[in-house]
C-alpha cells in the first residue's frame, strides 16, 4: 500500500492477516508467560498446530522487550518471532516498544531471514497508542535497515483504516 | 495508619476516568441519594437478599469513590463522608473491583427504571469495567474474547476460512432442502441492497439460524449479501467497557458496508449486536455517516406486511412465551415489533410477567457467559427468570438475542424447566409457505422449485432403479465419550445408523487411552463426568501429539463447556451441541466437521 526504500532495502505497509501470509518470518506480540492465547495466537494455534506452543513451553517465559524464535508449524511462514511488547499502559511504553522491535529484528538477523512482517505491536487490546506505535516502529525499523542489515524487506501488516491512517502518515513523513 | 502510595495502574485509571466524564456519567455519579429504590429491581439482590454488596448503589459507589477523590469538591472537603478516602489505591484493590464490576452485575439496566434521580448504574458499572480493562485487569474469559475481536475481527476467534466454509455449507444444506441452488448465500456481493451481519455464535455453534435467514431472504426475493469482513454484529466493547474496541469493531462493519455499496445493514437477532451496531457503535467510532440499520426482526415483519413472505402460524402451535433482551428492550425501546411478529407466526403466545422494560435479565448480560468463574452466582441469580418462565407454562421461550439463548438455556437446565429456547428466525422460517412467497410469483403455484424439464424416456429408464444413498458417516470412526449409559447408547445408535464405526468411553481417562489407540476421525465428548472431567480430557487431548489433531465435538448439557471456549487453554473444540441433541443435527454437524478436517488436510 505504501512503501519506503532505505538504500536497497524496503519497508512496506500492507493489509492482511499476518498469521496467514507467505513471509519468511512474522512477529507475534506474546505475553510474558509465553502462551499464544487467543486473537492472533489462536489463529497461529489453529492454523499452525500445537508444535508452536510446545516449543514455547520449553522456553517458559519471554521478558518484556525481549524476543524468541519458534518454528511456524504448518503456517505459510518459516518462523515466528515472539516478542513481548508493552501492555496495558505500563510505564515507559515508548522505550519498551523500541526494545521489542529491536529484539525482533535482531532475532530475524540471527536466523538469516531476508523478510519479516510486523503487526502494529500492542495497539489493540494492549492499549498502546497508534500514533506512538507508528512513530516508534517506522523509525526503529528504518534505522535498523539503514545500518548494515541483512534483511531485504520489512512489512508492517495492518488490518483496517484505524491502523492504516497513522502508519500511512508516518510513512509519508519520511518520503 | 499511613496510606499506601497509588500504584501506576491506579494513576492510569484516574487519568482515564478524567476522559470519560460527560454529562450522562457525571449525572449518575452525583445523583445517587442511596434511597434503595433500585434494590428490588436487581436480580442479584433478589437472589442474594442478605448480601449488601449486591445492591446497585454499592456497585456504583466503587467508581463514585474514584470520582469523588479526584474530581468532586465534596471529596476534598469531607472525603470521609463521600467515601473518597476509601478509593482504590493498590493493585489488590483492583482485583476486588474486578469481581464487583464483572461478577455481580450484568449491566441489564433494570435498576434504572425505579430510580427517582435518573441514575444509570449500568453506565457506571461499564465505566468501571472500561477503567479496569484499560490497565489489564479483567477476567480471563474477557481477555480471551477481547483479543479475538481486536485481532481476528470477531469475538469467538472464527477464522475467515471457517466462516466462509460455514456459509458454503449452509448454502449446500439449502440446496438439499429445496432441490435447487437458487437460495445460495451471496458472499461479498457488491451493490446488494442488504448486508446481513451476524453473531459469531451462529457460525461456531448454531449455523442453522444462518440457513433459516438465507431461506427467508430468498423467499422474499431480497437482494442481499453476507460480507467476508465486518460480519460480526456483536461488539465486546459494549460488555468490557473498552470504547476503543467498540469503535474499531463497529467501524469494520460500517466500512465493509460502504465498500460493498449496500443500502442497509440488517443485524441478526442479537440484543448486544443490535445495541452496539445500531446505536452505541456510531458514538464509539465517531462515524459521521452511519448507514440505515435494522434488526432482522423488523426486516422479517416488514416482509410479511408487504406480502413478500407468507406464513402459516399453525406450523408453530406449541405454547410460546417471549423474553425481552435487556439490550433490545430496556436500552433500545424495541418491545412491540418482536411481539407483533411472534403473533403472526405462532398460535399460542403467552406473555411473561413482568415484561418489556421490566423484564428480568436472562443472566447472559451480553457476554457474562465468557466468565466461567462466576457461573454459580450467575445461575443463582437466574432463579427469578426461571420462575417467570415456569409461570407461563410455555414449551418454547422465544427471544431475539443469542446471548439470551445461551443464558436462558442455562437457566432452563439448571432449574429443570423442560422447555426449549428459539429465536424468531426459527419460527418464521418454519412457518413459511414457500409456494406463496414473492420469489415464487410467476411460477407454477404448486412448485417450490423451478420446474424441472420433462424427463425423457431414457432418463426415466435410467432413474428407475432405486439407488442406495450412502450413509453420511460411512467409513468414519467415532469415539463416543459420556458417563451416562443411556446417552452413550443413544449416541452410538445414531452414529451407527449413519454408517459409522463407533467406540465408547465412559470417562476422561478412557477417552484419552482410546483416542490414542483407536485413532478416531472425531470424538463426541461430554464434559461433565466423574473422575477426569471432559474439560481436563479435552485439554490433554489437545496437548498430546497423537491426539492433538483429532476433531472434538462437545455434546453437553452443562455450562462448563464455556470454560474450553472462553478461557482458551488450548484451541477450542471444532463443534458444540447442547443436550438433548437432535439426531439429524448431530449427524450433519459431525459429518461436516470430519469433511472440513479432511479438506484442510488435503
Amino acid at each position: 500500500m505504501v512503501e519506503r526504500t532505505i538504500g536497497d532495502k524496503r519497508l512496506k505497509m500492507v493489509r492482511g492477516d499476518i498469521t496467514d501470509m507467505e513471509v519468511e518470518a512474522f512477529v507475534f506480540d506474546i505475553t510474558e508467560d509465553a502462551k499464544l492465547g487467543s486473537g492472533f495466537g489462536g489463529a497461529i494455534q489453529q492454523r499452525g498446530g500445537i508444535v508452536i506452543q510446545k516449543e514455547l513451553d520449553e522456553v517458559g517465559s519471554v521478558p518484556t522487550g525481549e524476543a524468541v524464535v519458534t518454528q511456524a508449524g504448518i503456517l505459510k511462514a518459516d518462523y515466528i518471532i515472539h516478542v513481548n511488547g508493552p501492555k496495558f499502559r505500563e510505564e515507559d511504553e515508548k522505550g519498551k516498544l523500541e526494545r521489542a522491535v529491536t529484539s525482533a529484528l535482531a532475532r530475524a538477523e540471527e536466523k538469516g531471514v531476508k523478510q519479516i512482517a510486523f503487526p502494529p505491536i500492542g495497539t489493540g487490546m494492549y492499549q498502546v497508542p497508534l500514533g506512538l506505535c507508528a512513530d516508534v516502529m517506522v523509525e526503529t525499523i528504518s534505522r535498523h535497515l539503514a545500518n548494515g542489515s541483512d534483511l531485504d524487506e520489512v512489512l508492517i501488516v495492518v488490518q483496517d483504516p484505524r491502523e492504516i491512517t497513522p502508519f500511512e502518515a508516518k510513512f509519508k513523513e519520511g518520503a | 495508619m499511613k496510606k499506601p502510595a497509588k500504584t501506576h495502574k491506579i494513576k492510569m485509571m484516574e487519568a482515564q476516568l478524567a476522559t470519560k466524564l460527560n454529562r450522562q456519567v457525571v449525572g449518575s455519579l452525583v445523583g445517587c441519594v442511596h434511597c434503595g429504590m433500585c434494590n428490588d429491581c436487581c436480580h442479584y439482590v433478589l437472589s442474594h437478599p442478605d448480601d449488601p454488596k449486591m445492591t446497585p448503589s454499592y456497585k456504583a459507589d466503587q467508581v463514585r469513590k474514584l470520582f469523588k477523590a479526584n474530581h468532586d469538591w465534596t471529596g476534598s472537603v469531607f472525603p470521609w463522608w463521600v467515601g473518597a478516602d476509601k478509593a482504590a489505591l493498590t493493585d489488590d484493590d483492583l482485583e476486588e473491583l474486578k469481581d464487583i464490576a464483572f461478577g455481580t452485575c450484568t449491566n441489564c439496566r433494570r435498576c434504572t427504571i425505579n430510580c427517582p434521580m435518573g441514575v444509570d448504574t449500568a453506565t457506571l458499572n461499564r465505566l468501571m469495567r472500561g477503567l479496569l480493562t484499560n490497565v489489564g485487569v479483567m477476567p480471563e474469559g474477557v481477555r480471551v474474547v477481547s483479543k479475538d475481536q481486536w485481532e481476528l475481527g470477531n469475538q469467538m476467534g472464527v477464522l475467515k476460512e471457517d466462516y466462509i466454509d460455514t456459509l458454503e455449507w449452509m448454502s449446500e444444506e439449502l440446496e438439499e432442502d429445496l432441490g435447487h441452488g437458487e437460495a445460495e448465500i451471496p458472499i461479498d456481493k457488491a451493490g446488494a441492497k442488504i448486508m446481513y451481519a451476524i453473531n459469531p455464535r451462529e457460525v461456531k455453534y448454531d449455523p442453522r439460524t444462518i440457513k433459516e435467514a438465507a431461506l427467508i431472504f430468498w423467499a422474499a426475493g431480497e437482494d442481499w449479501t453476507m460480507p467476508t469482513e465486518g460480519w460480526d454484529n456483536t461488539n465486546f466493547g459494549l460488555f468490557s467497557g473498552d470504547d476503543g474496541l467498540g469503535g474499531a469493531s463497529a467501524k469494520r462493519e460500517y466500512d465493509k458496508a460502504r465498500e460493498l455499496g449496500v443500502d442497509k445493514i440488517v443485524i441478526s437477532e442479537c440484543g448486544h449486536g443490535y445495541r452496539s451496531t445500531r446505536h452505541e457503535g456510531v458514538n464509539w467510532s465517531g462515524d459521521a455517516e452511519p448507514f440505515p440499520m435494522e434488526s432482522s426482526v423488523m426486516t422479517m415483519l416488514r416482509y410479511i406486511k408487504e406480502g413478500k413472505i407468507v406464513v402459516d402460524p399453525s406450523k408453530n402451535s406449541q405454547r410460546v412465551t417471549f423474553h425481552d433482551s435487556c439490550n433490545n428492550a430496556r436500552s433500545c425501546g424495541f418491545y412491540e415489533e418482536p411481539r407483533e411478529l411472534l403473533r403472526l407466526v405462532t398460535t399460542d403466545f403467552q406473555e411473561m410477567y413482568p415484561n418489556r422494560a421490566e423484564g428480568f435479565c436472562c443472566t447472559g448480560g451480553g457476554g457474562a457467559m465468557s466468565m466461567s468463574e462466576y457461573t454459580p452466582r450467575r445461575l443463582k441469580s437466574g432463579e427469578i427468570k426461571a420462575n417467570q418462565i415456569r409461570a407461563t407454562g410455555a414449551e418454547v421461550v422465544v427471544t431475539s438475542c443469542h446471548n439470551c439463548v445461551d443464558g436462558l438455556g442455562d437457566v432452563i437446565k439448571h432449574y429443570e424447566l423442560g422447555c426449549e429456547v428459539k429465536q424468531l428466525v426459527d419460527l418464521v422460517a418454519n412457518a413459511l409457505v414457500l409456494e406463496e412467497c414473492a420469489v415464487m410469483k410467476g411460477r407454477p403455484a404448486t412448485a417450490a422449485a423451478p420446474e424441472a424439464p420433462a424427463p425423457t424416456a431414457e432418463v426415466e429408464e435410467a432413474a428407475a432403479p432405486v439407488v442406495a444413498v450412502e450413509a453420511p458417516l460411512a467409513g468414519r470412526k467415532i469415539l463416543v465419550v459420556d458417563d451416562e449409559e443411556d446417552i452413550r447408547t443413544f449416541l452410538v445408535t445414531v452414529f451407527e445408523d449413519a454408517g459409522a464405526e463407533v467406540m465408547e468411553a465412559s470417562d476422561g481417562d478412557e477417552c484419552i487411552e482410546k483416542a490414542k489407540t483407536y485413532k478416531p476421525d472425531i470424538i463426541s465428548l461430554d464434559l461433565s463426568m466423574p473422575g477426569k472431567s471432559g474439560v481436563d480430557a479435552f485439554v490433554e487431548l489437545r496437548k498430546t501429539a497423537e491426539t492433538e489433531s483429532i476433531p472434538v465435538c462437545v455434546v453437553t448439557g452443562h455450562p462448563e463447556f464455556r470454560q474450553v471456549i472462553y478461557d482458551r487453554p488450548v484451541p477450542p473444540p471444532e463443534g458444540y451441541l447442547n443436550k438433548p441433541v437432535d439426531e439429524d443435527k448431530l449427524v450433519a454437524y459431525v459429518a461436516h466437521i470430519v469433511e472440513t478436517k479432511e479438506e484442510k488436510a488435503n
